[in-house]
Formats: structure tokens, sequence, C-alpha cells
């Protein structure tokens, strides 16, 4: 559990290091507001954040939430509260860890004391969710308001046509865009009624121009890990993304993350690596261990740096027209969609944006992603609550033997540390690369 | 008649006889067999369109290593039950395959399944998650998009005097099950729950018209049929699917007797007709999309949502509920402890039951189902 070698990490940008002033700010705002009893809306991913920012909304995520307690080894807490409750232990820890939350916060009238952040989540007065990515999210808003704050909830339903249906056909794009359309304009009138305001779509525009500033200079700095040495790993990724969550639309974040951009550009140009010598290359599917993500540094001290990671990219494909900015919101989750058709995507039907989360499975992409990012192999997060974003991994081991790409795929959980063992996982590690080595060497790996 | 609900002979007894009656049905038709999964893709457009639609079941606690090369073991059992069926080329009497988009599992089966195993035809059927006037447009879209694939691939035209033909053909199997349903409201129903769940499971296979023919026939067993003696305790079973009646011959064995369900194959298809509309997508959509209780479509919060199984649970003088979740269902997993609370509040006491599907009735099974009927 947390006496794992692993639970702490190291990262190599000075940029994320600046975080530590930035966040903190951004928290005490926030807080000075949630004290003076502004409503905050309980947020998922797949809610257009420019949208909360344009009504000026206090919002707080629970699944970052999950991830702050996972890292500071306090899910396991609220997980076995919610299991006690009748929650199985196989669903979400995301979910079981908010779901615990609720029960002590409940009891108590408070945010448990054991919260990461100051306040914890608060007092939600309303729910945002979404049903991009996965089924839980669905049940999880649902159980909240109905078990434990009786508040409205407006769940987004962005859906997109399967593997095999051609979304270049008219018929079929006019038929899902007119569905996200409408979900879009009914996710509008519910936050107007909840809040009182009217939506300013001239002051969304301006949100949407500095949000997709900021995401830009993210996916270019992205790119930059095409480099050899890579500038920079997972432990600086994973922890840069908080930004995109907190801080969407705000000047800070876009020179946060041109600095950023500035900063890793410039290790590229000095060929500064992260770890003395590069021996492995790698690509990482899945969600990580929130609670040891020193298991990042762990392989690094062993020569293996990651270049990239499917989970939480932004991708590259969201260059929309803004001058109706209600309509970029719809393009950008559609020409997702569309994208990763062209990819191929057979493991996910229903992700509207696959770019941002989960693996890309059966696609064409991760060829071109091994030839880009001078990749060695890839590992394989299988998240034993988190099914919808593990999901499709077997099927891409596959793609990836049939290019010679050797894979592993490894069993734990994002939030949840009771499937986590230092001495096991480090058995397969090794053994992994040793496997990659073999490849590196011309060997023929084993797979379908 | 392949079908008599006086014999049972085993765990896997139905889902093999069918699929052997089912092969014999299309050698003398010459018709495609259209697989599906999941209530939301309506059978009788497949019927409409000149197919035999064939409700895919599993086979509960075999071997599903096969699954391994393609699926994470983490996923439903259920799921990966059909999918080893499926890569083993024991489902190769499928012509087609019509996957709606229910749950994350089943939806994701689609892809792997039509992958590695493409089929002459396939279709996933997408479907939104709540039920909004924009939902239930999509829904209807989606219908037309189906039917129009689907007559591509069988080459017979559809219209919509011969869907509502067809709609009237399933409405009259539906009230029929309703009829044998509303016998077990008696205080003696002529019939268990795991031979009502043989009857369902028939309607799986049958052609519509030979399920007319073969539900009258039981009814009009069951009417003359002596009605059994003694009290048992009067048990609702709720959860995920249950495609085998070996669950419920455990209840009945120990001392309980199931006289309503809610779950996916049960009486979640039956319960109302598909109402006839000047269009018939209208009706399709109400009964599919808008009355279907599934778990995976979000009604709201509150527990209202529950209502209709509490009102289920009252018509039929329910004394427990017990739950059926097999690993990783997502959809019901969630519901449970609301559920649970809401039914203790109304006075029902619940039990809920973890099962890999397998059905197997092991100690630990027994002992909790035993102590939960001695104490209602
Ligand atoms: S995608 Fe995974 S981690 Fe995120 S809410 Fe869904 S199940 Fe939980
Ligand atoms: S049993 Fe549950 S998880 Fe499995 S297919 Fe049915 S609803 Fe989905």
């Amino acid at each position: 559990m947390s006496n794992s070698e692993m639970s702490r990490a190291i990262r190599h940008l000075e940029t994320t290091g600046k975080m530590k002033e930035m966040l903190p700010r951004f928290f005490m705002r926030m807080m000075e507001r949630k004290f003076s009893n502004e409503p905050v809306a309980w947020c998922m991913v797949g809610v257009p954040p420019e949208l909360l920012k344009a009504f000026d909304l206090l919002f707080e995520w629970p699944e970052n939430f999950g991830t702050m307690c996972a890292s500071r080894q306090v899910a396991p807490h609220f997980i076995e509260v919610a299991e006690n409750d009748g929650y199985s232990p196989e669903l979400c820890s995301y979910v079981t860890n908010t779901m615990g939350y609720c029960k002590l916060f409940k009891e108590t009238g408070e945010a448990p004391e054991e919260s990461p952040l100051p306040g914890g989540m608060g007092n939600p007065a309303m729910l945002l969710g979404s049903g991009f990515v996965c089924e839980p999210r669905w049940k999880w808003f649902q159980s909240i308001a109905t078990r434990f704050f009786d508040i409205p909830v407006y769940s987004t339903d962005p859906l997109a046509p399967p593997w095999d249906i051609d979304p270049h056909d008219p018929r079929i794009a006019d038929h899902y865009l007119t569905l996200l359309r409408e979900d879009l304009a009914g996710q509008i009138e519910f936050m107007e009624k909840h809040t009182g305001k009217k939506l300013d779509i001239n002051h969304l525009r301006e949100i949407m121009k500095l949000s997709h500033e900021a995401l830009s200079y993210w996916r270019d700095t992205l790119a930059l890990r095409k480099a050899v040495p890579t500038p920079m790993g997972s432990t600086d990724y994973f922890h840069a993304i908080i930004p995109q969550m907190y801080l969407v639309g705000d000047q800070d974040a876009v020179d946060f993350y041109r600095e950023m951009y500035e900063e890793v550009k410039d290790r590229v140009d000095r060929q500064v690596g992260i770890v003395e010598e590069e021996k492995y290359r790698l690509i990482w599917f899945g969600l990580p261990p929130w609670f040891n993500m020193g298991v990042f540094n762990y392989l690094e001290s062993l020569g293996a740096v990651f270049v990239y990671e499917s989970t939480y990219n932004v991708g590259d494909y969201f260059e929309v027209d803004l001058s109706d900015p209600l309509e970029a919101i719809v393009q950008r989750t559609w020409q997702r969609a569309v994208k990763m058709h062209e990819y191929g995507a057979e493991t996910m039907p229903e992700l509207c944006n696959p770019a941002v989360f989960g693996g890309f499975s059966g696609s064409s992409l991760l060829g071109q992603l091994v030839e880009e990012y001078t990749l060695n192999g890839a590992m394989m997060h299988l998240t034993r609550s988190c099914r919808a974003v593990s999901f499709g991994e077997v099927h891409t081991r596959n793609r990836l033997a049939k290019i010679n790409v050797p894979s592993l795929i490894f069993e734990s959980d994002m939030a949840d540390p009771r499937h986590w063992s230092d001495a096991q996982i480090k058995t397969r590690l090794h053994a992994f690369l040793e496997r990659m080595e073999k490849a590196k060497q011309g060997g023929k790996i084993d797979g379908l | 008649m392949v079908f008599n609900i006086n014999s049972f002979a085993g765990p896997d007894y139905k889902t093999t006889v069918n699929e052997q009656y089912i092969r014999g049905l299309k050698e003398k038709t010459r018709k495609p067999v259209i697989g599906y999964l999941c209530c939301f893709a309506p059978p009788e457009i497949i019927t409409a369109a000149g197919a035999i639609p064939y409700r895919i079941t599993g086979l509960p606690g075999a071997d599903t290593s096969a699954a391994d090369s393609y699926l994470e073991p983490y996923g439903c059992t259920y799921v990966r039950n059909i999918l080893a069926r499926a890569v083993e080329e024991k489902l190769d009497f499928l012509d087609g395959l019509v996957i709606s988009h229910s749950c994350d599992m089943v939806q994701r089966l689609y892809g792997i399944w039509t992958y590695y195993h493409p089929l002459a035809f396939s279709y996933l059927f997408n479907v939104p998650h709540q039920v909004t006037p924009w939902a239930i447009n999509f829904f209807k879209r989606e219908l037309g998009f189906f039917e129009e694939n689907l007559v591509n691939f069988t080459g017979q035209k559809t219209n919509s005097t011969k869907l509502t033909d067809t709609i009237m053909l399933y409405n009259k199997n539906r009230s029929l099950i309703r009829k044998i349903y509303h016998l077990r409201k008696e205080p003696q129903p002529p019939l268990e729950g795991s031979e009502m769940l043989d009857i369902l499971m028939a309607g799986g296979v049958l052609p519509a018209e030979d399920y007319s023919v073969f539900l009258e026939a039981t009814l009009n067993n069951l009417q003359k049929r002596k009605l059994k003696t003694g009290k048992a305790p009067r048990i609702m079973v709720w959860g995920s699917i249950i495609d085998n009646p070996v669950f419920y011959q455990m209840i009945e064995k120990t001392g309980g007797r199931v006289v309503c369900d809610d779950t996916c194959i049960g009486y979640r298809v039956w319960e109302k007709d598909v109402p006839l509309t000047e269009d018939p997508y209208e009706g399709l959509s109400e009964h599919y999309f808008v009355n279907f209780q599934c778990p995976r479509t979000d009604r709201g919060p509150g527990v209202e949502r529950f209502n209709y199984l509490l009102q289920r649970a009252r018509e039929y003088q329910v004394d427990g509920v017990i739950g059926y979740c097999i690993s990783f269902c997502d959809p019901h997993k969630f519901d449970y402890p609301d559920l649970r609370d809401y039914l203790k509040k109304e006075g029902l006491p619940m039990l809920l039951i973890d099962d890999n599907y397998s059905f197997e009735p092991t100690e630990a099974i027994k002992t909790r189902l035993q102590a939960f009927i001695e104490m209602l």
C-alpha cells in the first residue's frame, strides 16, 4: 500500500514545478468564493470546460479529486466507506472514492478531514456529467443525486458512429451532429436555468480562443517528444494535465503551456534527455497508478522512457472555426471522432473523443507512432476497476505484435493501491525489458 | 415440438437445443439468421426484412479461455462467454449480427467480434443514454438506418404495413406472455419461475408465428395444470442477464418461489405492447427506448426510477427480492445500493448474489439463499 517505494514521483521540468505556486493561487480564489456560498458544480471530463468559465461557475472534478486522493494515499479510506455502503469493489475506484467522500460529508456536514484539498470538493449545487468515455459516469452522478445530494443533474451524451459506419457519409454525419448540437443546447439551457445567467457568446468565444491557444502549445510540446533523447517524460506529462482542467480559458494557462513548450524546445535543441542513456522508448496506455507515480522514475532508472501517452492526449485535430463557438464545440468533438475512424477504432464505437482518453487500439495510428516516436515497446496498465480505458489493450497488443513491437499488459488500478504489489510488478517489468532487448536485437516477439 | 416445459435436462440444455433448432430452421426456410443481443434493436424489423431473429445466449460456466486472446480478463463474464463461443465457431450458423449499444461491454464486444470474425452482415445499433426529445429522435433515425442496412443485406423490401403487421404478431405473443405471468399472481401459481424462463427462452429462437402456437398451447396446459400446494415465500429476481433457469431452480430448491422478475430476458421485454402508431418507428421507439427499463438508460436521479419495480413487486405480492449480478456488470452494480435501500424502506428485504455467469450452486450461495428465504 502506501509503503511502496514507487509512491513518490520526480519530475524533470522546471515549468511543472511552477504549478506549485500557480495552482494554490487558483485554489485560494476558488475557496474564497466557496466560503461565500457560491454554488459549486461538480463536473466530468466531457463537459466543455470553456462553458464553465463562460458562466463564471465554480467547479470541481470528482475524477481529478480521485487522482489527488490516490496520490495522497487517502483513496482507500473513502473507497472502503463506499464498499461498506454496498458499492462493489469492482466499480470504478474514482467513483467509489467519491461515494465514500459524499457519505462522510453527509454524515458530518463538512468535508472529511482526509480530503486532499482544503474544504474538499465542497457542497455541490449541481452536477454536470457526461457519458463521454464510459458508462459508470452515467451511474455515478445519478447515484450521487439519489443518495447524497438532492440536486439537479445534466449529462451530455456524445455518441459517435461505430467503427464500421462511414462518418463521411453526409447522412451519418447529420445523424450524429444533430444529436451533438441538440444535446449541447440542452446543456446550455440547463446551465442558464441553474445559474440564473445567460450565456454570453462573445465571452465564450474569447475563452475558447485562449483555451485553444493553450492546448495548441500542449499539442506542440507533445510532438517535441519525438526527439531522441526525449526531453520530457510521463511524470511531467501526467502532472501537466491539471491546468487544462482548472485553468482553461485563463491567460495563466496559456502562459504555463507556452513556457512549458519553450522549456521542452530548449531541451530538444540542447539534446537534454531525462535519463543518462535512453535504452527503450515506450508508449503508455491506460490510466496511470496515481498512488505510485514513481513507477515511471523506476523505469527511467533502467533506461526506459515514455515518449507518448494515449490517455489525456489532446491529439492534433481541434483546429475549428471559432466564429460560432457553439458549433466549434460540436465540431471539435465530431472531428476527433471522424479522425479516429480514419485510423480505425474498433474497440471504442461510442467514444467521441478517443484522442483524449484510452487506447486507440486497432488504429493505423499505432504504426505511425512507432515510426515517428521511434518506439521500442508499449506498456499497458490494465486497471481492474476502470474497464473503459483499459478495454482494447489485448487488441492493441495483437496489433502491435503484427508490427513486431513488444508490449506488456500489467494489472493494477488507477486509485486503489490494494491491487499493487511492488515485488510482482518489478518482476514483470524486468522480464519485459528483457523481451524488449531481444526484440531490439532483431528477435521475433511472441504475439498472436 | 422442441420445447416442452415439463422436461429439463441440465444447464446447457437450452442453448444447445436452441442452436440445433435454429440450424434446422435455417435449412428449411433458406432465410438468413440474424443474431442479436440486448433488447434495443427490434426483432420485428429483422422478421419484417425476411430474416430469422435469434437471441444469442451464452453457455454458463463454459471455458472462456478462447476469449483471452481478444478480451481483457476484467469484463462481464457473460460477454466473454459469448465471444468465446463466437471465436470457437460455435455460432457459425449466424449470417448476421446486430448488437445494441446497451452497456459498455456489449457494445465493445461488437467491435472485437466483427473485427476478428467478420460476418456477412453486422450492425451496431447505437442508443442514446437518456430519454430526451432529441435522444428519441436519434433512436428513430437509428431504426431507419438499421432497417435500411438490413434490407440491403436480405434484399427483401419492407414497408410500414409489413412492419405494423409484424408488430401485431409480436404483440400477440406479448399479450400471451402477460397472461402466463398473470397466472403467477395467484397464491398458488401453476408454474415455477424456472419454467417461465424456459418459455421465454423459446421466444428467442422460435419464429413469432410458431411462438404464438407454443404460447397458446402452454397457456392452455397451464390453465389445466393442478396447482401446487404448500406455502413458499414469493420472490422477485432483479439484475443482470439470466438466460438459464439454473439460478431460479436454486431458489426453488431452497424453498422460495420466483413469481416475477426484472431482468433483460424476463418481463422487461414483454410487459407492454408496442404501441400501434401511424409511423411504426414511433411505437417502436416508445417501446424499445422510452419504456424499456434497462438500468443503462439514465432516467434521472431519485428513486422514482425504481417505481415500476416496486409496483410489480406489489402486484405479485412479493415477500423479498433477490438480486443477481454478473461480475463487472456496471449498470446493475451501481443501482444496487439505491435499490436495496429503497426496497427496505418499502418493507421489502433484498439479497444480492454475485456470480461469474456460472450459475454454480456453491455452498456459499446456497447458504445465503437459504438464510434469506428462511427469514422471509
Ligand atoms: S473512464 Fe474509467 S476511470 Fe473514468 S469514470 Fe469511467 S470507469 Fe472511471
Ligand atoms: S450482464 Fe451487465 S455487463 Fe454484462 S452484458 Fe448484461 S448489462 Fe452488460
